[in-house]
């Protein structure tokens, strides 16, 4: 019990101090709650198709880590703001009303990010509004990406918590769009 | 000489160096890494659960310190906000449930079988996986915390909040989980010592006789397991509400938003006496010591703490003033919550009187009694205050409340538990810690901790709420803010100080003998730091004082057997001799156990599916736990 450590106690420092600032580089659940103004700049060029439909996302999403479909919180997130902007009047909880269903598989312009984003930033004929003017660039790629969970096929690892209200449709963190019973 | 051990032998055959070795030879840990995971010595893990507790105080005294630094001056950018958040919820959550009652029933681990003269703690196998599971749950809000995973939510992870709506990702799962873990190794603890209390004390430690500090344990053991199984129902139910859906707290589906806080409240209000009783007890221990006589009024202080005990179960509607409850029902928990501090004056003043008919040796452990007193006393009178409503409603959640809990684990539980430590160093290391640092300790955490905590009394005053990343510069709070972050780190240089006293004295120190501060109780009857079997023949005890009556010589109970582990069993009120019963060997089955539990318990943050799967490990383990082994422990 005297002899506890001398090198011993190196040897394990040396090991474990590296390992967690290793580990202290991993971001499992990165929360930027408002991101850097260039960065911020930067996600509004989407560079479309000609038709409007389709496209590649900005580089900066890329070097983000593309962390909008894959980020639990930008997930839940889109959906306050699916809310708080109004997108139920149409939409209902997906289900859709005057606007088009956005959960039975079916998209009229493809259902890529960089189109759904294109959809709520600049609005789209037949009654979608734009929304380039109410919205940050990041609350509409956290939107974009909520819309587009809503409707996958697969299931995916990242979710919105289901809402503390009664449920319309199955939640989103239980089955794909594709095998959930609609209505 | 070499009397070889035959089958059956007793230690009244035997002098003293044969009885040792017979005695070493049965009950000392093996060495190696083996030795080491399979100990069942309750002095080990003892050591073990304190190091490991003062270590997660030191990584939440960091956090502490970041955010010290963020508030430090406004519209600061040290800290995003998500970061922040995080780290005030790891920051309270360490602090609470892998320090604060861990460390109390660490020291218990350790001093209890001591002090009340057996050889191991009850259950010794339930105590080495209780140290597992503690530091398997430690390491995982730790770790979770270091891959930007660490809960958000603050420490009592109100719904909806850390609901399923609002708590996205998994980080609210991790704090519910580390709950699960911290509990489980708490009620394992606190199982053995109600055990250790009740059956094994020494032939003639009758109900009124026992150590101070043992009685608060066993109070303190009791809160626990009527306490913990709220908080056990309340996490449970927040992970099946995330990963299952059921609605426990979803009001739209005739769950209660509410009924998270009073599940809570009712095992977070007794945690506080949870934190506060054993450090009255150690006060109760340590202050006879030091004042040179027998402590005053033995018998109101232990009806003080079993009062206060009954009485932590009524008042948790106080952290609740402010969500809209009936007034009459609120003015009931008001007037329970101003009655508990009766029984705490009594403590108060049994303990003046003691001082007061004593003659004071201005030791370390005393000074942190004192600093104890007035930092206290001073967080109870601003409990007195906050637990009337029209001052509640206006100072809850502001930084009032900060300051008004800090002074009162700080001072009620901290400032005791260092004073323990400087006591009982010398018990455990064998060594003394340096008198004139543990002075300069005292002094400068005494002075710090008013600097930084008093202003905060203030600023909710001046209307700072709490758990805000950040303030703007025309709430002029800047300046008091600054001088809080500046005193944060002398509060800090003292902890530093006394880490490293603690280190130095360890393999350095004074060396220490059997009772260096010439005390009465039992942990002092034997070596520094005592042998693996604790007491070669187990002590008689005759009156609440055994070392300070008969010129300390004790009477020694035989007749058990030396060539396997055992111990006397006694009972409850009289501590009579009813039986020896045999104490269980290493093994590695606990540890075993706990990684199965683990498996179970972190796979069920990711899926249900993990409880069945994850159920026949645990139950292998188990098996392999309970198999019996032919050893001589296991004969009738």
């Amino acid at each position: 019990m005297d002899r506890v450590g001398g090198w011993k106690d190196g040897v394990v420092l040396a090991v474990v101090l590296p390992a967690l600032v290793l580990l202290g580089g991993c971001r499992l659940e990165d929360r930027e709650t408002r991101p850097d103004p260039p960065v911020a700049q930067a996600l509004g060029q989407v560079a479309l198709m000609p038709n409007g439909i389709g496209g590649s996302p900005p580089e900066v999403y890329a070097a983000l880590g593309r962390p909008y479909r894959e980020s639990a919180f930008h997930l839940s997130q889109g959906k306050r703001l699916y809310e708080w902007f109004g997108c139920q009047a149409c939409h209902a909880d997906g289900q859709g009303g005057s606007g088009p269903s956005l959960i039975d598989g079916w998209w009229n312009y493809g259902p890529d990010l960089p189109t759904l984003y294109t959809t709520i930033h600049d609005g789209r004929p037949g009654g979608m509004p734009a929304f380039r003017d109410r919205m940050t660039r990041d609350q509409i790629w956290q939107l974009a990406a909520y819309v587009q969970a809503m409707g996958a096929y697969t299931g995916s690892l990242a979710a919105p918590g289901r809402s503390d209200r009664p449920q319309t449709r199955p939640a989103e963190n239980r089955l794909p769009a594709a095998s959930a019973p609609l209505r | 000489m070499s009397a070889r051990i035959q089958d059956d032998q007793r230690d009244t055959d035997l002098a003293d160096a044969p009885l040792d070795a017979a005695l070493r030879r049965v009950w000392d840990t093996p060495r190696g890494v083996w030795g080491a995971l399979a100990t069942v010595d309750h002095k080990v893990i003892g050591r073990r659960y304190i190091a490991t507790a003062f270590v997660f105080l030191a990584f939440g005294g960091v956090l502490a310190l970041l955010m010290r630094w963020q508030l430090a001056r406004p519209e600061s950018r040290v800290l995003t906000p998500d970061l922040y958040n995080q780290i005030f919820t790891v920051h309270g959550t360490s602090m609470m449930f892998l320090f604060a009652v861990p460390v109390m029933e660490a020291m218990a681990v350790y001093l209890v079988p001591l002090m009340v003269g057996t050889r191991n703690i009850a259950f010794p196998r339930l105590n080495a996986f209780s140290y597992w599971m503690y530091l398997v749950g430690g390491i995982l809000l730790w770790g979770a915390f270091l891959v930007d995973m660490g809960p958000d939510i603050g420490w009592f992870a109100y719904v909806p909040l850390a609901g399923p709506q609002y708590g996205a990702g998994k980080r609210v799962d991790i704090w519910a989980q580390m709950i699960t873990f911290t509990e489980i190794s708490a009620l394992a603890v606190a199982v053995e010592i109600v055990v250790t209390v009740l059956k094994q004390r020494a032939p003639g430690m009758s109900l009124d006789r026992i150590p101070l500090f043992v009685w608060a344990m066993l109070v303190t053991s009791f809160i626990i397991i009527m306490a913990m199984p709220a908080v056990m129902v309340a996490s449970t139910a927040l992970i099946l509400d995330r990963l299952v859906g059921t609605h426990f707290f979803n009001p739209a589906e005739g769950g209660d938003v509410l009924l998270w806080q009073h599940l809570f409240w009712f095992f977070g209000h007794p945690e506080v006496y949870i934190i506060f009783l054993p450090a009255v007890g150690m006060i109760s221990s340590i202050l006879p010591t030091f004042v040179r006589r027998p402590i005053f009024g033995y018998l109101p202080l232990v009806l003080a703490m079993v009062s206060v005990g009954i009485l932590s179960f009524g008042l948790w509607v106080h952290h609740m003033f402010t969500t809209g409850l009936p007034r009459l029902g609120e003015s009931f928990f008001t007037a329970s919550s101003m009655a508990i501090a009766l029984p705490s004056g009594i403590q108060i003043f049994c303990w003046l009187a003691t001082i007061w008919y004593g003659r004071p040796v201005y030791r370390t452990p005393f000074l942190f009694i004192l600093a104890f007193f007035f930092t206290f006393i001073m967080g109870g009178m601003t409990g007195v205050m906050v637990a009337s409503v029209p001052l509640d409603t206006q100072l809850h959640d502001s930084y009032f409340v900060v300051a008004h809990f800090h002074y009162v684990l700080v001072g009620g539980a901290v400032f005791p538990l260092l004073g323990g430590v400087y006591y009982w160093f010398p018990k455990f290391t064998g060594r003394m810690m340096s008198e004139r640092v543990g002075k300069w300790v005292a002094g400068l955490l005494f002075a710090a901790f008013n600097f930084t905590f008093f202003p905060m009394h203030v600023l909710g005053l001046l209307g700072m709420p709490r758990r805000v990343y950040t303030y703007q510069l025309d709430m002029g709070w800047g300046g008091l803010n600054l001088f809080v972050s500046l005193s944060a780190v002398v509060l800090a240089a003292g902890f530093l100080l006394f880490f490293y006293d603690a280190v130095r004295s360890a393999r350095h120190g004074e060396p220490a003998g059997d009772n260096p501060w010439g005390a009465a109780t039992l942990e002092w009857a034997t070596a520094s730091p005592p042998p693996s079997y604790n007491f070669a023949r187990l002590p008689v005890v005759r009156s609440a004082n055994p070392l300070w009556e008969d010129d300390g010589v004790l009477p020694v109970a035989g007749g058990l057997r030396v060539d396997r582990r055992e111990l006397l069993v006694t009972t409850v009120g009289g501590a009579l001799p009813e039986a020896r019963e045999s104490s269980p060997r290493p093994t590695i089955w606990p540890l075993w156990s706990a990684l199965a539990t683990t498996a179970l318990l972190l796979g069920s943050i990711l899926t249900p599916w993990a409880v069945v799967w994850g159920a026949v490990p645990v139950t292998i383990a188990l098996i392999g736990w309970f198999w019996p082994g032919g050893r001589k422990e296991e004969e009738s």
